[in-house]
């Protein structure tokens, strides 16, 4: 979680946002979230687990230009 | 009724330690309302819990042990995402920052109270070169 608030504080080209997912289900189910940390890029499911922050970088990238 | 402090003394004095880090002033503004989608959430031994108010509880014990974090909290009448936490502007939580979670509420306000960004050059360098939005949400549990 704290790797996208950097990067969203480094760049005003990104936003970042913690969603509990317990409190919001709905959303978790409709990206097909089954293991956190999960993360979701531009609304669609990119990958689950935590990674060091250049594979975050090289994932977050891909996930958006895909 | 549960009259139990959100932080213990030993979790006070952990997180006044870290917000202590602080170089500038840091905004936090707690949004509560109805939920859009409303889930019941159950504590060990099947007890309800109260997210709206245990989310008031926590935001505000933690934003209180720093002179440097202030807090504004805005009730809405109509459903939403809520509860929703913004910090600094641009963090946002959606829901009950507890547990493992209050690491990410209290690390995110360290975070928004830095005057450098906390990434790489390598990063920087990257980040400068995009040339669209990037929305990234992350799903979190409390445990």
């Amino acid at each position: 979680m704290l790797l996208a608030y950097r990067l969203a504080l480094a760049s005003p080209r990104v936003t970042a946002r913690g969603i509990e997912a317990s409190e919001f289900a709905v959303d978790a189910d409709r990206h097909g979230v089954q293991a956190v940390p999960a993360i979701v890029v531009d609304d669609r499911y990119a990958w689950a687990g935590a990674v060091p922050e250049a594979a975050f970088v090289d994932r977050v990238l891909a996930a958006a230009a895909s | 009724m549960n009259t139990r402090p959100a932080l213990g003394e030993r979790e006070q004095e952990a997180v006044r330690s870290v917000l202590e880090g602080l170089e500038r002033d840091v905004e936090v503004k707690l949004e509560l309302g109805p939920t859009a989608t409303p889930v019941t959430l159950l504590a060990a031994g099947g007890r309800e819990i109260d997210s709206i108010g245990l989310t008031r509880d926590l935001v505000e014990a933690v934003c209180a042990l720093s002179q440097r974090v202030s807090l504004t909290v805005v009730e809405h009448d109509e459903p939403g995402p809520w509860p929703r936490t913004t910090i600094g502007g641009g963090l946002e939580y959606l829901g009950m920052p507890a547990g493992y979670e209050l690491t990410t509420l209290v690390h995110g306000i360290v975070e928004a109270g830095r005057t450098e960004p906390s990434v790489t050059e390598a990063t920087l360098a990257r980040l400068e070169a995009l040339e669209n939005d990037v929305t990234i949400d992350v799903y979190v549990t409390p445990t």
